[in-house]
């Protein structure tokens, strides 16, 4: 049996880290709500915020958590051309040519990460990385509170300009139906690039979180992709406040299986938690019914 | 409907054929299926550089002498993704369309193993270093593939060796983390808990983890309750990374810790700065050794890729001037007789005298090394030491 | 209408069974070269009419190859290496177990329409894969080693004819018979079919428990023919990647798509396997480039350049 100080600690860092994937999935969560699209590529915007996070601190020094609007501004102008040429022409095709673009496209970004940057593990150095944080019998490292806490602010920012803006009403009105919208006079095709820039935007910013709190190498999305997966099943797709819900829930349980089971049944506990709620509530735990 | 696919068909079919490189007569060809992409590729990169450097050797001093006349030597290299499938079908493509006399090996237990087992059904010898010996012993009685590389016992001893000979004190309880590949379950699993026994520690953990687990909080807080002052780990990089900077992130530092595997690249201490000072690692070569060549070798790696250098130059070097030998001293592409000149290898290498025993390995000395400031410094046996070990980990 | 289908469906079982006699007799003249990409071309081939089948006929796109190629090749070892099986046997009981598996989830995933399915499938990969990681039981990620030499590359080639054969067969009857007519009633409207009688669950899971036992088949010939597997390369996304890429490559539906995606692909990883560091890129690129402009694939290309030919005044 664990002691209670390590299960404490060990059940706080799964919450915080919860947040933090929170994030990873939410650019994930908005593309697919909205373009019915499961982005193969998401891990790989990710590594890409992560490694822009990277260069951003050694060419500016300034450091990459102040920096991520920038990352986002930058990984969102990388975006709008890949939607416009790959994705755009694509739109009346069903989903498989948008996801097998999406997926070519993930594989053309590793190898030019290899190319690029070599197959290096890499991590953004940072000294609060590396903190501890005690408080009383529980100890969790700080750059988890400090990822939880940009996460939350960044899903509550993107939740306000899903529900509150004239950009976010369009997009939720072709969400629920795009030839409605587009007889309402939505711009559809506007708004999903948009949309996808902003999905990207935020898996960009989620990598250089995850480039500071952990490592990171070309080949690294693949898992982040799956894990965001789950978070974006448990809350519910484009469901934005339901995303931040899935990420603290997934967290928390795959610590506990982790505590449980060992380290090594963490991502099985998640998957089965994924598989289960996909059976049972496939809208998301939190919906109450089919809509 | 059929028709325009039968010339579909032809057209692929063409195509297809196309590609096929005609082999010159007066070439030697040889091959490898190493992990150019996927997570592995780092160390495909240095494995390339390393077999390509043997290669041009021996084509700059006018090739290998068979049957009475010089002959080019042709590497041809395939990657294999990082994927075992895909090391087993380039393997087998290299045998019967490139024609190959004999192959190099991939890299770590799972990929060496795939292309092994081909190359020992298809009786073509092949030489490889990067798959250690227990691992790679356990699959089979080989035949036809040799390896060159360490033997899991030296490595997993090697630290609590060098710590009770440099006389460090701690509270003698020991955790032991390692992950669950093939090498990992040796060292960790069976190795480790015996040694640490032999040298007087109290196991207070053993914990064992996927290879591409990425969260260690729990394990890091049950040894830091159990006040364990000796950790060892065997993980590969990324998860090397990750457990050093959580350790740091849980406020755990123990006062020796030993990362196998995963701390040897120099991009582990790259991603962890200040981190990594302190960590130690079993190598089995360093430019310091007093082998032919092993400073010079280091020196042209880093002068002509700009990158730091890494021991897997040097096996993969060794294993491919074994193999070249071996051609030269059987004097033929007859894969019979080379597999047999392989077996009379007795030369001393880059990385140390090579020499096979029965089950085609050829062991390779062990070191202690330590991050120091961003270097590795040999500091353990006494003979090759090139600094003073760092105690406690900062 | 359905009387013409079953005609064809003669002529297209005659043609099948012609040419895997006679690539029965391949061995004997094509050499190792050519023994080797016709293996991997026909377990592929045997993926992809599987795939193609879920997806064209029943709409289920799925992503999973890779959960049933592992099943197969882990349960096709423990009957080799425990009981000591006959491998003909052991690879039947590989199929059952796959077709076993597909039945069991069918109720969660079916649940599922669409994009969920298609992440089902995915998360369904994952788990296994992750099982047979952390249960010992099943080698950890060592993963496990065949106890008896493989059989000569001839034999195993035969092996891959005869379920690639079934394969064929079986999608031929599939999509020759009145049960394509209901597959793609589900595949349009699953609810409109369901009130013309037809029950859309057992229809969608016939296709998906078949595809399944065939994908579990052809992961124990391939298996049998490695030696050795371990989960990351036999559960890898790879496989369910390289298959669903084959099918679009071909061409969705169609019933020669899955062969000439096959070829396709097969041929540009050889021509490209001497560009060992950029293969994968250009490789993706192509992808990019044949679905933007072959939206039927290289089957549907063709076919429709044909008939623009054909037909040059009503075009």
């Amino acid at each position: 049996m664990p002691d209670i100080g390590v299960a404490l600690s060990t059940i706080a860092s799964g919450v915080l880290l919860g947040g933090i994937l929170a994030l990873t999935a939410l650019g994930l969560s908005i593309v697919l709500g909205v373009m019915r699209l499961v982005n193969l590529a998401h891990g790989e915007f990710l590594v890409l915020g992560a490694y822009a996070g990277l260069f951003f601190l050694q060419f500016t020094g300034v450091d990459p958590l102040l920096g991520l609007p920038v990352i986002a501004l930058l990984l969102a102008a990388f975006a709008i051309p890949l939607y416009r040429w790959l994705l755009q022409p694509l739109a009346d095709r069903g989903p498989e040519a948008q996801m097998m673009t999406m997926f070519a496209v993930s594989i053309i970004l590793q190898n030019l990460f290899v190319l690029a940057f070599s197959a290096d593990t890499r991590s953004i150095a940072r000294d609060y990385a590396a903190l501890p944080l005690t408080l009383g019998p529980i100890t969790v490292p700080l750059i988890y509170l400090i990822g939880f806490a940009i996460s939350v602010i960044a899903i509550l920012i993107v939740n306000w300009v899903v529900s509150s803006t004239a950009f976010g009403r369009d997009l939720r009105a072709s969400a629920a139906d795009a030839e409605a919208a587009a007889t309402m006079g939505v711009d559809v095709k506007s708004v999903r690039m948009l949309t996808f820039a902003l999905g990207v935007a935020c898996a960009g910013m989620g990598g250089a979180l995850i480039g500071a709190a952990f490592q990171f190498g070309p080949s690294s999305g693949g898992a982040y992709l799956l894990n965001s997966l789950a978070v974006v099943v448990l809350g519910g797709l484009g469901n934005v406040l339901g995303t931040l819900a899935g990420g603290l829930v997934l967290g928390a349980l795959q610590s506990l299986g982790g505590l449980t089971l060992g380290d090594g049944y963490r991502d099985l506990v998640g998957m089965a938690l994924f598989l289960a709620v996909l059976a049972f509530r496939p809208d998301g735990f939190l919906a109450r019914g089919r809509p | 409907m059929r028709h325009p696919t039968k010339t579909c068909l032809a057209a692929a079919i063409a195509a297809a054929s196309f590609g096929l490189s005609q082999a010159h007569a007066d070439e030697i060809v040889i091959g490898a299926s190493l992990p150019l992409s996927g997570p592995l590729a780092g160390f495909g990169s240095f494995q390339q550089w390393g077999y390509k450097r043997a290669v041009d050797e021996v084509n700059k001093a006018g090739g290998i002498s068979v049957g009475g006349k010089k002959e080019m030597v042709k590497l041809i290299i395939r990657d294999d993704k990082t994927d075992p499938n895909a090391t087993a079908a380039n393997t087998e493509t290299l045998i019967s369309r490139d024609h190959v006399v004999a192959m190099l090996g991939s890299c770590t237990p799972a990929l060496v193993n795939a292309g092994a087992l081909v190359a020992e059904r298809a009786k073509k010898p092949l030489v490889t270093g990067c798959d250690p010996l227990e691992a790679f012993k356990s699959v089979r009685k080989w035949k036809w593939v040799w390896d060159i590389f360490f033997d899991e016992p030296d490595l997993a001893s090697v630290e609590l060796k060098a710590v009770a000979d440099l006389g460090a004190k701690t509270n003698m309880k020991i955790a032991l983390w390692h992950d669950n590949g093939p090498d990992g379950q040796v060292v960790g699993g069976q190795i480790w808990p015996n040694v640490a026994k032999q040298f007087g520690y109290e196991v207070v953990q053993n914990a064992e983890f996927p290879v591409d687990n990425t969260q260690f909080t729990s394990i890091i807080g049950e040894a830091k309750s159990k006040e364990a002052e000796v950790v060892l780990v065997d993980a590969i990089t990324p998860q090397a990374v990750a457990i050093r900077k959580q350790m740091a992130a849980s406020g755990y530092t123990p006062k020796v810790l030993n990362i196998e595997k995963g701390a040897e690249p120099v991009q582990f201490a790259e991603a962890l700065g200040k981190l990594a000072d302190g960590v130690l690692v079993g190598g089995y070569w360093d430019p310091s050794f007093p082998y032919p060549g092993a400073a010079d070798l280091a020196k042209a790696f880093e002068s002509e890729t700009k990158l730091s250098s890494s021991q897997h130059i040097a096996d993969s070097y060794a294993a491919a001037q074994v193999l070249l030998d071996g051609i030269a001293a059987a004097g033929s592409t007859d894969p019979e007789k080379i597999n047999a000149a392989l077996a009379k290898t007795d030369k001393t290498y880059v990385v140390g005298p090579v020499k096979f025993d029965e089950n085609h390995t050829a062991k390779l000395p062990v070191v202690s090394l330590q991050w120091q400031g961003g270097k590795t410094v040999v500091v353990w046996p006494k003979s090759a030491k090139t600094g003073d070990l760092l105690f406690p980990v900062p | 209408m359905i009387g013409k289908a079953a005609a064809g469906g003669v002529v297209e079982t005659a043609v099948i069974l012609i040419v895997a006699a006679a690539l029965w007799f391949a061995p004997a003249f094509a050499g190792d070269y050519w023994l080797q990409i016709g293996f991997r071309a026909l377990i592929y081939l045997s993926l992809a009419e599987g795939w193609n089948l879920m997806a064209g006929s029943a709409g289920l796109v799925s992503l999973g190859a890779s959960c049933f190629v592992g099943l197969g090749a882990y349960v096709v070892f423990g009957l080799l290496n425990k009981l000591d099986m006959p491998p003909p046997l052991a690879l039947a009981l590989a199929a059952a177990a796959g077709g076993a598996l597909a039945a069991f989830v069918s109720p969660a995933l079916f649940r599922l329409r669409g994009l969920y399915f298609t992440v089902g499938t995915l998360a369904l990969a994952e788990l296994l894969r992750l099982t047979m990681i952390n249960v010992s039981l099943f080698g950890g990620a060592t993963g496990i080693f065949l106890a008896q030499d493989p059989p000569d590359l001839p034999a195993l080639f035969h092996c891959a004819l005869v379920v690639a054969f079934l394969a064929s067969l079986a999608i031929t009857f599939c999509a020759r018979t009145r049960a394509s007519v209901i597959l793609r009633a589900v595949r349009d409207d699953e609810d409109a079919a369901a009130q013309m009688g037809v029950r859309p669950f057992r229809v969608k899971l016939a296709a998906f428990a078949l595809a399944s036992a065939i994908s579990a088949m052809a992961g124990g010939v391939q298996a049998i023919k490695l030696g050795a597997i371990e989960p990351y390369g036999i559960f890898g996304l790879q496989w369910s990647i390289d298959v669903l890429s084959m099918a679009i490559i071909g061409g969705v539906g169609l019933r020669l798509g899955p062969l000439v995606g096959v070829i396709f692909v097969i041929a540009l990883g050889e021509l490209l396997a001497d560009y060992p560091e950029a293969h994968v890129a250009i490789a993706g690129v192509i992808l990019i480039v044949l679905i933007r402009f072959a939206p039927r694939g290289v089957v549907g290309l063709v076919a429709y350049q044909k008939l623009a030919s054909r037909r040059p005044a009503t075009a």
